[in-house]
This record gives C-alpha cells, structure tokens and sequence, in this order.
C-alpha cells in the first residue's frame, strides 16, 4: 500500500500539470477542471493495479482523462466562459503582466474550438509526442496530422484575430 | 502577428497549476469509496425485506383464491426484476476497461448505456407499472370478499390514486424531462463520435 501511494505521488506529480491543461483546454473553467483533474486520477488510482506498462503510463493517463473529459459534458454541459478567470495564473490580479494576459487570451481561444481539437491542441502545445497523440485519440497517424496542421491554423488565426481587437 | 510556435511560447509561460495535490485526491478516494455500491447495496437490503415479508405474508395467511396467489407472485417477480436492473447497471457502470477505449468507442458506449437506461426508465418502468397495478388488483379481490366494505373501498381508493398519481403525474413529467434529455445527450454524442471518427478527415 504504502508502495502503491508513493508510485501515484510520483505518476501524480510527472502528470498532473499536463492534464490539467486538458482538462482546463477542454472546459474552459478553473473549478471543472480541477474537478476534472481529480476524477481523472482517483480512476488512476482505482486502476493503478491493472496498469502493466501495455503502453507508456502517460498515454495511459491521457486516455482515462480525455475519456473521463467526453463524459463529463455529457452529465453537465458546461460551455466554456467568455471570459476566462484570470485566476489560472498564481499572480494576484494586480501583477498581471502581459503575459499572464497573452496565456488568458490562448485558453480563450482553445475554448472558441471544437472539443476533440481542444483535447488535440492541448496535446501539441504540451509537447505530447504525435505518435503518442494518434495513440490517445485513436486516430491514425495520417488523419492525425492533417487534423493538427488545420487545428494550429485555426488557433492561430483565432489568437491573432483576437489580438487586433 | 503571431505564428504557432510563438503561441506554444506563451503557453510555456503559463504558470497555471491545479490547486488539488495527490493527498486531496487519496483522502477523496476514501471517502466516496464503495459511496455508490453502499446506496445500491442498502435499496437492495429494502428490497430483498419487502420480498422476504411478502412471501411471509403470503405463507402465513390463509389465501384461498388463485388471484392472491398469482397477485403474490407478480409483484415478487417485479421487485426481482428491479433488483436484476439495478445490479446490472452498476455493473455495467464500474466496468472501468471501457476507460481505456479509444475515444470514438467509449463514445459508442456512451450513446449505446444513455439509450438503454432511457428504456428502462421509460418504457420497461411503464410496463413494471402496469404489472404492479395488476398484482394489486388481484389482491384486493380477496381482499373484497374477505374484509368489510369500508376497508376494501378505502385500500382501493388510495392504491388506484397512488398508482394513478405516478404514472400520470410523475411519470408523465420525468419522461418528458428524459426525452429532453437523451435527445440533447445523443445529438452531443454523436456530434463528437464525428470528430473522433478516423473517416471525417477532408
């Protein structure tokens, strides 16, 4: 047991910032994506046992929380909010930099996508090798591509339109 | 103007952290754990005593007319029938390999588990209904002979307008809300099982 909860502490924290920026990409919210986040790893835990290196633990993890993303909408729609809680940043509000806007203003966008681009986008932006994207989503390498050059186009596009004004 | 990889820089930048640690999520872990299995484990418990008196009642009173005793059997075989659905819905539920399905799959799961408890809380619930009403009525056939008027009419009375009152009050009104509901569920699934699917690439 005690081997067990130290072997999550350590999956818990090489994983937990990367799902939740999925997490928080996909719904746009801070409390859903924390609460995201938690669902996702207490079936982590639940699971742990039957995890036997099959794959790499991370893509593993991804899939439960992408999973776990799609049902949550369906129990609770929640749209992603105009505008987002600036909260995501640990700075008080009167240290926002521009920075910490410009992070803001990128979820804002990510949360204007659809939702398997959001899920997609959150992958590229955190350095999810692609093989290992195609692995999580289960779409072929191919069509993974493809889909990822137009979902960059998009955000960028949506980032830079959203800039101007 | 900024291109994608200055985008992949600002989201670097970001210092956002989840405000849950490991030891939130154990303490949750303990907490809600078997939360579930104990609710469905004690309206398993209130229905297998409900049988159990049932079946006392039905061995120690002195039913004389075949209509008791078929009345007897439907509503036992009705509430063994609530259980079987219950059980294997949470089954159905804690089947935690369906996680790890691709997401198109799991989505396919979604849609298939959404649309069968809508039978069963719509259809198969009327139905049950209707099995129940008519084990009540063939109880107090008995029941009329056997007992003063003025009880008969009064157990008649409040059992028809009980049943009267859920299956035309309440089940009218959660049906709707369900058909409402699985309608905006479906199209929502399906319009994500489009995004999933490998062939939608143009």
């Amino acid at each position: 047991m005690v081997d067990k909860e130290a072997n999550f502490k350590d999956i818990f924290q090489k994983n937990s910032r990367k799902i939740y920026h999925l997490c928080y990409g996909y719904t746009g919210d801070e409390d859903s994506a924390n609460d995201l986040m938690q669902e996702t790893f207490m079936k982590v835990w639940q699971n742990l046992d039957k995890f036997r290196n099959q794959a790499l633990i991370s893509t593993w993890i991804y899939r439960i929380a992408v999973n776990t993303c799609l049902s949550y909408l369906r129990v609770e729609k929640r749209h992603p909010k105009d505008e987002l809680t600036t909260s995501i940043i640990e700075n008080k509000p009167e240290e926002l930099s521009d920075k910490n806007d410009q992070v803001a203003s990128l979820y804002k966008c990510i949360s204007q996508l659809e939702e398997n681009e959001r899920i997609l986008i959150t992958m590229v932006l955190d350095e999810v090798p692609y093989p290992e994207i195609a692995q999580i989503s289960g779409i072929s390498d191919g069509n993974l591509r493809v889909k990822i050059h137009r979902i960059k186009q998009k955000l960028t596009e949506l980032y830079n339109r959203n800039e101007r004004f | 103007m900024k291109d994608f990889d200055a985008l992949k820089s600002i989201w670097h930048d970001q210092v956002s952290v989840p405000k849950i640690s490991h030891g939130d999520i154990l303490k949750r872990v303990r907490k809600t754990k078997n939360g579930f299995a104990n609710k469905l484990l004690l309206e398993l418990a209130g229905m297998s005593l409900s049988i159990a008196l049932i079946i006392f009642g039905w061995a120690y009173s002195p039913f004389k007319m075949w209509t008791t005793h078929a009345a007897m059997l439907i509503v036992i075989i009705c509430f063994m029938y609530y259980m079987y659905t219950q059980v294997r819905d949470y089954r159905r539920i804690k089947d935690e390999s369906l996680l790890m399905k691709k997401p198109e799959d799991y989505i396919a799961y979604l849609k298939k588990y959404k649309h069968d408890r809508y039978i069963l809380n719509t259809r198969k619930y009327r139905i049950y209904t209707l099995f129940l009403s008519i084990g009540l009525i063939l109880y107090f056939i008995e029941i009329a002979i056997m007992a003063s008027l003025w009880i008969t009419l009064s157990g008649l009375i409040f059992t028809t307008a009980w049943i009267a009152f859920c299956y035309f009050y309440v089940m009218k009104r959660y049906i709707q809300k369900e058909e409402s509901k699985l309608e905006d569920m479906i199209s929502n699934l399906e319009r994500l099982q489009k995004q999933f699917g490998n062939q939608d690439t143009e």
